[in-house]
């Protein structure tokens, strides 16, 4: 008999709340995911980017910083401009305030970044506004850009490693016969569950976006920087939530309705390929009709590209991340909104009655 | 105080009828709850658990109303399901922890009691083992000792050994008898298996077609009607069983082959002695005839399908 054996023991102490049985769910969850070497490479992969970007942030700061000690930060321009002594030192004054620096970044979107959206308008707006109202913009944007390509990639991939199985392995297995037969109900499983796709989005999207801006504040002149940025966490985090129940929701919807994780796999990579898929043939159409490469932005912002762009998940995604970041009103993404809001609402609603279907019967 | 106390329980599939007007109370102790395939027990069970919603009536499980108070009642009750759930991946005593965890123990007592309960199942080192390379029987040991875990005041046992070696079956109802006798813990075993309810159960129940059939103490039910004796005997077996007729004892047989003499008359049993000694019969066991379960059983199904037809 093993010395520590004490046989049956009775137990009359208080019970933990319902709340962190929804976390035990959730992060039994995270660690059987963990286990998969795919998801520790896709995990180690999510977080190259920000290295590119934490650079990209080091030399945006270098540059508005080498503007504001220049020749011309520290002699007034109306005191110059007083004197009437030289003609056109006003304008020449002006024109050299822009420094090398910010002419580097505007060459830059012009040139480099030209396919990325807004970053016209960003280059645009660089001519004039002060550093404080640059350095939010262009913040914005570097996030914007972050969320919107490496990091959305990237969340398609790994949650299409991870989520397939989560419902789709219980009822293969008959699991929730153990969380059902517990005091757990159904919405409980439900948030459990949904907490593990979150939980990676968070870890590769919203803590590496937060790490860059927490390091962009520590390579700008003076801590004060954040009285002119404290809007970008709270934008961070709204973006996350548009990445995170949407995508959630399909996942797990996908994962619900098989036995089998392969074809749920299958299903996440089609919801999103296809619609994509077939926006780009629209938008290959429109280019060959208008005679321009298909990423002109006359063609992006044609009216035939523009409507058709909510057959995309992604497009739909993007937009709604472009209006949290400050890049596009209401009225441009409403579409997108609608279309995302209502697969998020059905996924649920199926989500839920498949929940329900196996204790039932 | 009863365990469960239900009132013309009836619950309804769409167009099928699964529990047609349940009127059932059970006491406190190990009670067997039989019935053949599709008889609704899986569905009285879940009734009791707060899983599905009552079409019609009322009832109380622990005292706690039925069907508004499924979480409270699924606190107070151990569940050890017939199908094979586990959650792949996992090691034998991950299972079990998460089990406790979800019933709302903090992590490091969930884990302490897991292997606590271990031990007590006779679970050794093979609980740190990937649970998907278990074998039926040590899955069955694994669902017991999750439905124990957060120390319930009620156990529901779907087929508990089922899959198990007769060894580890012995053991199995052992502790389930311990858990009453030892600890108070009322159970409720839904089986196939006649003798492991003979073996262990005060009560039983036989539920067929929806209907409860029979509840009675298991002791009641095994005592014939009249005064009797089961014999086994090796020898002049004829020449015996025709001295007995002429003493106006006639005999039958019983499901397991043995001699069973019903009478009134308190000289039955001298008279088999003297009866045995004249015929040069060897009695090799004589004890006071019992009712066989599985006669009962089947006598009560019969009589549903009859009714039925």
């Amino acid at each position: 008999m093993p010395i520590h054996e004490v046989g049956y023991r009775a137990w009359k102490q208080e019970r933990t709340s319902q709340l962190y049985r929804c976390w035990v769910i959730c992060e039994t969850g995270i660690r059987l995911a963990a286990k998969s070497p795919w998801v520790r490479r896709i995990l180690f992969v999510a977080w190259l980017p920000v290295m590119y970007w934490g650079a990209g942030f080091f030399f945006l700061e270098k540059a508005i910083e080498s503007e504001s000690g220049s020749l011309y930060s520290i002699i007034d321009p109306e005191e110059v401009a007083s004197d009437g002594a030289i003609p056109g030192l006003e304008e020449q004054f002006q024109n050299g305030r822009q420094s090398a620096g910010r002419m580097a970044i505007r060459s830059a979107l012009r040139e480099r970044f030209a396919l990325f959206p807004h970053a016209q308008d960003l280059a645009k707006s660089l001519e004039s506004g002060d550093p404080e109202v640059i350095r939010n913009d262009t913040w914005r944007w570097l996030l914007m850009v972050f969320f919107r390509y490496p990091q959305s990639l990237l969340i398609l991939f790994l949650i299409g490693s991870i989520a397939p199985s989560l419902i789709s392995r219980d009822l293969r297995t008959r699991a929730f016969l153990l969380y059902f037969s517990r005091p757990i109900g159904k919405l409980e499983y439900l948030l459990g569950k949904l907490g593990i796709p979150a939980s990676f989005i968070i870890a590769v999207s919203t803590l590496p976006a937060l790490a860059l801006y927490l390091f962009a504040i520590m390579m700008s002149p003076s801590l004060s920087v954040f009285w002119s940025t404290w809007d970008i966490p709270l934008r961070i985090l709204g973006a996350t939530v548009a990445v995170v129940l949407p995508m959630s929701a399909i996942s797990l919807m996908l994962s619900s309705l098989t036995h089998e994780s392969r074809f749920a796999n299958f299903s996440w990579f089609a919801v999103w390929a296809l619609g994509h898929g077939a926006w780009l043939s629209i938008l290959l159409v429109a280019s060959e009709m208008m005679g321009k490469s298909p990423f002109h932005p006359d063609v992006l912002a044609s009216n035939q590209v523009q409507s058709w762009s909510v057959l995309s998940l992604y497009n739909c995604l993007g937009d709604v991340q472009e209006f949290i970041f400050g890049f596009e009103s209401f009225e441009d993404v409403w579409r997108g909104t609608l279309v995302l809001a209502c697969i998020t609402l059905f996924s649920f609603w199926i989500l839920y009655r498949r929940v329900s279907a196996p204790v039932s019967i | 105080m009863s365990l469960i106390s239900l009132e013309n329980i009836v619950k309804n599939y769409k167009t099928m009828r699964a529990l047609d007007g349940i009127d059932l109370t059970i006491q406190p102790g190990v009670t067997g709850l039989l019935g053949p395939n599709g008889a609704g027990k899986s569905t009285l069970i879940k009734l009791l658990l707060g899983l599905v919603k009552l079409t019609t009536g009322s009832g109380t499980i622990l005292g706690q109303p039925l069907g508004s108070h499924g979480r409270q009642v699924r606190n107070m009750v151990g569940y050890m399901p017939e199908d094979d759930c586990y959650i792949a991946g996992m090691s034998g005593v991950e299972v079990v922890r998460f089990a406790a965890c979800l019933s709302g123990f903090p992590k490091l007592e969930a884990l302490r009691r897991a292997h606590e309960i271990l031990d007590f199942c006779g679970m050794k080192q093979e609980r740190y083992r990937v649970i998907d390379t278990y074998s039926t029987g040590m899955r069955q040991k694994i669902k017991f000792a999750s439905a124990i875990v957060h120390d319930p005041e009620f156990l529901i046992l779907d087929e508990p050994t089922s899959g198990l070696d007769p060894e580890e079956r012995e053991a199995l109802l052992s502790r389930i008898r311990m858990l009453w006798t030892e600890f108070g813990k009322s159970v409720l075993i839904s089986t196939h298996i006649l003798p492991d309810v003979q073996s262990i159960c005060d009560e039983v129940v036989i539920l067929s077609q929806g209907k409860i059939r029979l509840c009675e103490s298991l002791e009641k039910l095994s005592q014939t009607e009249s005064p009797s004796f089961s014999l086994r005997v090796t020898g002049n077996e004829a020449d015996f069983l025709d001295r007995m007729k002429d003493h106006g004892f006639v005999s039958r047989s019983s499901a397991t082959g043995d001699l069973v003499f019903e009478s009134d008359d308190p000289k039955l049993a001298t008279t088999i002695w003297q009866t045995a000694a004249e015929s040069g019969t060897h009695i090799h066991s004589m004890m006071p005839a019992r009712n066989s379960l599985e006669e009962i059983f089947m006598a009560n199904i019969q009589e549903a399908a009859n009714a039925n037809s």
